[in-house]
Order: C-alpha cells, then sequence, then structure tokens
C-alpha cells in the first residue's frame, strides 16, 4: 500500500503541471504491449519477433503566445522488448527511449463540427539499444538520434449515448537530424579505445526513415478519461552497409485529464474561457 | 495554395517509401532449416565480414564451388554440419567456428602440428611442491634462484588491481620476474591492457585496429592506433628484467599481450612460436538456428604487421619443452628462462 501511495503522489504531481492564464494541461499515461519485429545485420542477418511493452506519458497544452491556433505537446516514450529468431534459441532485447516536443497549427473546421486538425513541427530524442546474447564481441547495437521533422494529428471529439469520446490519430515523422551508426564491421571495443571518427551521420527518410502512428480514444468519464489505442512504431535505416528494422504494434491503454493549477491568491487566474490543447 | 502542399506530402510519403524498400535485408528462406539455404547463409556471411582472405590468400568463391555441390536437400543437419565445418577450416582460423546444438566445429590444427611445449604438473609438482599462491585466476611463487613465477592461464580471467599489487609485492624481492602464459589462449582485451599497464611508466603504444568498413573483401578502415596507459599512481609497477614464457597455444588475446610486451626494453620473449589468433570474432547465425564466429577485425602490432600467423620468440630464446628432461622433472624452457634471468 505504501508503494501505491508513493506512486499516486508521483502521479499527482507530474499529471498537473502548473497551468496560468486557462490553458489547462492535458496529460496522459499509457501502457502500451503488443508484438514487435525487429532486425540488424550488425547483430544477426535474421529478423526476430517478439513481444513489445512500454510506457508513454504525453502532455498537451495550448501555447501562451497563441493559445487558440498554437499548441504543444510533450510525449516521452520508454519501450522494452524480447524477440526470438526463427528458430527459437536465441533471444535478442530492446529497451529504449524516445522523446518528443512539438509545437502544432491547429485548424477547427467548420464544416465538421468536432472535427479538429493541426500539424507542426517535432524535435526528437531516439535513444536505445538492442542486446543479442549469444553474440561475443558484438552483441549490442545501440540506436540514438537527435532529429526535426514533421507531426499531424485530427481530434474528432464525440459523443457515445452520453459518454463524450475524443478520437484522434496523430503521425509523425522524423525528416532531418543526426544518428549514430557504427562502421560496417567495427567492434564497440574499438570505439572504447579511442575510435570515434565516422560515428555521427546525417539521418533523413533516406537512410533513417521512421513513422509513428498513435491511434487514441479518450472516453472522459468526468474529469478523467480512460484512454484506449493503438501505437506504431517502422524505422527502416541504411547506414554504413547495416541494415536495421524494427516494427512494433501495440495496444495502448491509459489514463488522461485535463488539468488546470489555481493560484490561490487569485493572481494567475484568466477570467477568460479555458482553451484546451487537446479536447 | 492547398494543392501543392498536399502534392510534396504525398511525394514526400512515395519518396520514402520507395527509399525505404533500398534498405534491403538478407531473403530468408521458407524452411528455416534448409540445407542450401542455410551453407548459403554461412558461405555469404564469412564473405561480407571475414578479414584474412587476402592475408591468407583464400579465394572464397572456389570455395564455395568446391563445397557447395556437396550439399543436398536430402541430407541431415550433421551432414550438413560436416560439410559446412569443412568449408570453415580452409580459412585456417582458430578463432572461426559453428556452434550446433550437437556439436561446435574447430579447427585445431593452428597448434596441434606444433608440440605442446607445457606441463602444468611438471612445474607445479617439481617446481613448486604444489606449493603456490592463487588469486584472482592467477597463479603465483618464488622460485629458488630468488626469480618470481606468475602463472596466467587465461585472459578471461578478470584481473583485480589489488590482486596484482599483491602479487607483485610479493615478487618485489626478486632479481627478475617469468611471466608464463604458455596454454593461455586469450579472452578479454581489456585484462590484457591492466596486465601490461604494470610494466609500463608512460602512455605505450599497443598496436593498430581496423575493421571492415563494407561487404568488399578489401573494404578495410585505416588502421587505427591504440595504446596503454601505465597503471595508476599508488599502484605497484615492475620495471626489472622481465620474462614472457610462451607456446603455440598462446592465442589471440595471448598473443596481443606477447605482441605488446615484446616491444619492452626489458621483457624477453621465450619459448615456441605463438598461435596468432589477432583477429578479433565477430558472432553471427544461420536461420537453422546455428551459430558462427569468425574473425573481422585485424589487430596489427606496432609495427603495423599482422601477427595471426604467430609471434616469434625474442632472438636466441627459441626453446621447446626437452621430453627427457621432463621426465627428470625439468622444464627446460621454464629452465631457460631462469638462466636467461639469473645472467
Amino acid at each position: 500500500m505504501e508503494t501505491i501511495r508513493r506512486l499516486s503522489v508521483i502521479i499527482a504531481m507530474l499529471l498537473p503541471i502548473v497551468a496560468y492564464g486557462g490553458r489547462p494541461v492535458t496529460s496522459a499515461f499509457s501502457i502500451e504491449a503488443g508484438a514487435s519485429r525487429i532486425s540488424d545485420t550488425y547483430l544477426s542477418p535474421l529478423p526476430y519477433h517478439g513481444w513489445h511493452t512500454g510506457l508513454d506519458y504525453e502532455r498537451f497544452q495550448a501555447m501562451r503566445h497563441n493559445p487558440e491556433r498554437c499548441i504543444m505537446r510533450l510525449n516521452i516514450n520508454a519501450t522494452l522488448d524480447r524477440t526470438l529468431n526463427p528458430a527459437g534459441n536465441a533471444a535478442m532485447w530492446q529497451a529504449g527511449v524516445d522523446a518528443s516536443w512539438a509545437m502544432m497549427w491547429r485548424w477547427t473546421l467548420r464544416w465538421t463540427p468536432g472535427l479538429r486538425v493541426a500539424a507542426g513541427g517535432m524535435a526528437d530524442l531516439d535513444a536505445g539499444a538492442l542486446y543479442l546474447s549469444r553474440n561475443g564481441n558484438n552483441p549490442v547495437s545501440a540506436r540514438a538520434a537527435v532529429t526535426l521533422g514533421l507531426t499531424a494529428m485530427a481530434t474528432w471529439s464525440t459523443r457515445i449515448g452520453r459518454l463524450p469520446v475524443t478520437v484522434r490519430y496523430q503521425p509523425s515523422m522524423p525528416i532531418i537530424g543526426a544518428c549514430f551508426s557504427p562502421a560496417y564491421g567495427e567492434l564497440y571495443y574499438e570505439m572504447a579505445l579511442g575510435n570515434r571518427s565516422g560515428l555521427v551521420h546525417v539521418a533523413w527518410p533516406g537512410n533513417r526513415f521512421v513513422i509513428k502512428n498513435l491511434l487514441t480514444a479518450d472516453l472522459r468519464f468526468g474529469a478523467t478519461a480512460l484512454r484506449i489505442g493503438y501505437s506504431g512504431k517502422f524505422i527502416s535505416g541504411k547506414i554504413n552497409d547495416i541494415v536495421t528494422r524494427y516494427a512494433s504494434h501495440s495496444v495502448t491503454v491509459g489514463v488522461s485529464g485535463e488539468w488546470i493549477s489555481l493560484d490561490p491568491r487569485g493572481r494567475n487566474r484568466s477570467s477568460t474561457p479555458d482553451i484546451s490543447a487537446y479536447y | 495554395m492547398r494543392l501543392p502542399y498536399l502534392t510534396i506530402i504525398a511525394l514526400t510519403t512515395i519518396a520514402s517509401i520507395a527509399l525505404t524498400a533500398c534498405h534491403d535485408l538478407p531473403e530468408m528462406p521458407d524452411n528455416p532449416s534448409d540445407p542450401a539455404s542455410n551453407f548459403d547463409q554461412l558461405w555469404t556471411i564469412l564473405d561480407e565480414h571475414y578479414c584474412f582472405f587476402a592475408q591468407k590468400d583464400v579465394d572464397w568463391d572456389e570455395v564455395y564451388k568446391l563445397y557447395s555441390i556437396r550439399v543436398s536437400p536430402e541430407m541431415s543437419q550433421e551432414e550438413l554440419f560436416d560439410v559446412c565445418a569443412a568449408m570453415l577450416d580452409e580459412l585456417q582460423d582458430g578463432h572461426t567456428n559453428l556452434s550446433a546444438p550437437f556439436n561446435t566445429s574447430y579447427y585445431r590444427a593452428w597448434w596441434s602440428d606444433y608440440p605442446q611445449n607445457y606441463d602444468q604438473r611438471l612445474v607445479e609438482q617439481h617446481y613448486f611442491n604444489f606449493n603456490y599462491r592463487s588469486v584472482g585466476g592467477i597463479d603465483y611463487g618464488m622460485l629458488p634462484q630468488n626469480i618470481g613465477y606468475v602463472r596466467y592461464p587465461s585472459f578471461s580471467y578478470a584481473i583485480g588491481e589489488s590482486n596484482l599489487d599483491y602479487v607483485l609485492a610479493y615478487c618485489a624481492t626478486a632479481s627478475g620476474l617469468i611471466i608464463d602464459i604458455r596454454d593461455n589462449g586469450g579472452g578479454s582485451m581489456s585484462n590484457v591492457g591492466t596486465l601490461v599497464s604494470r610494466f609500463i611508466s608512460t602512455p605505450t603504444p599497443a598496436g593498430y585496429i581496423m575493421h571492415k568498413t563494407g561487404p568488399g573483401h578489401d573494404d578495410f578502415s585505416e588502421p587505427f592506433a591504440y595504446s596503454y596507459n601505465p597503471a595508476a599512481e599508488g599502484r605497484i609497477r615492475w620495471s626489472k628484467p622481465v620474462v614472457v614464457l610462451v607456446n603455440r597455444s598462446t592465442y589471440s588475446a595471448a598473443n596481443n599481450f606477447v605482441s605488446v610486451m615484446r616491444q619492452l626494453p626489458q621483457v624477453s620473449i621465450v619459448g615456441a612460436r605463438t598461435g596468432g589468433g589477432s583477429g578479433m570474432p565477430f558472432n553471427s547465425e544461420l536461420s537453422n538456428g546455428w551459430g558462427v564466429r569468425f574473425s573481422a577485425c585485424s589487430v596489427l602490432d606496432t609495427e603495423g604487421r599482422s601477427t595471426e600467423a604467430g609471434i616469434d620468440p625474442s632472438p636466441g630464446c627459441a626453446v621447446d619443452l626437452d621430453a627427457m628432461q621432463a621426465l627428470e622433472g625439468r622444464d627446460s624452457m621454464l629452465d631457460f628462462a631462469i638462466n636467461l634471468l639469473l645472467k
């Protein structure tokens, strides 16, 4: 019980990020579970298949300078995969963190009530590693990329019976940045000896194509909502003749809510209506 | 104005998908155990990653012709293993193995065609009467001639800095030190650096390392020079004469240790030519679940020479184990090392 209490406090601290001037914060915590397929020719020429799981934190807020039109999104996604080779006698683990911050311009479409679209740019940091235990000197393949990209979002607020529901589809795609890759047959030991040349590359969709798709539905029960949905990530890359491929498909379940912090002295509370970035 | 934006987005999407199609992965067979496919996978892995084709003058295409005709759809997995193992033996490489649930192939001729030159019991019984110290994988003691003796059987055993301090402090009064790495088949290169650091006082060039930059047989990086640093201040370093005792089974990381130590002025290499094994191995696998290990990165000595074929003893220090003397309880190689340090 003590652990649950402490966890609740931590979540409560994270959820109501301070919002002033009628710009509530939409925060969501989700867990995801599904399947993944991984290939990395630095480790093995074989495709690996297995389970995928992850934790996701997402935060939306209208931006101060133009809250009607400008919204921002922070997303932190941590994943863990365990996959097997076709013979089932070797396991490859994947662990990674993908953090992005996006700023989007949004439109409310007059002819489709409840539908809002947004599009904009994002900055993304994706880091992680694959670990193949059967390999001796080359058991790990690291992944790291810092990119700028595009993201778009369509939300549709409707009702199922009396229950308010917000459905969202959001694709994201890095466009340009920098990423890490070892040389074709370079051991990490050689890097540890000091040979760091040629490890950083320009990343663009031709050598590192990434697309993330998120489809969620928030079933709003009062102040909080139950979030269910689909999350998919696809990476295909070829750098230094090393081909990597990663695809995950998962079901997400979480809790989301819209929160606003009030200054007890009342100085920061706007008299204008709240402008939600999400709902 | 909307149409151009939509066109750009559509073209970008199509171009990205088309570019992704260029990221080809190796094709996998419908039947993961198919003999011909697994043979081809093995040949291709070596073809694209092995680092010593040119040095060993191996025509890998000819090897394919020679062995692929021995593969048939009806053959058992064990029969396929034998054909694949024979193909790998063409590389004459102790770092190249095929691992299946029922067997691991191993090219043994690199040491089996040579005298073994080491009898562990001979030293333990007749020189120490089984009374020696052991710590962290190292056996050590003092010989009656006031010579320190350190036996390190494998670089797989992690060496603790404190352990090394105790070993060297115990031998501090000795006039010389023998490091016996006969039958040391290698292990971790980081242990090489740890041990070497006790015999140098300044950063010391250790050699070069080069890796494949692509699947072509001649696709190599420029050699990268690396060096070892002396042990930290406060650690015990050894500056008196040293003999490194080697045989043909001194291999891989142990071979690398010899290539670094032989350049130090106070060090002599005594014994027989080492086994080589200067290619740092990579691992890969076949669709039937077998693993393969092979030399992938070439480690060169400080003069840029490959030591894959082994390292000769210092001039005038080549000596084999005399079988007749061994019957009398004498290790002629160890005696040679002792006499060298007493001069």
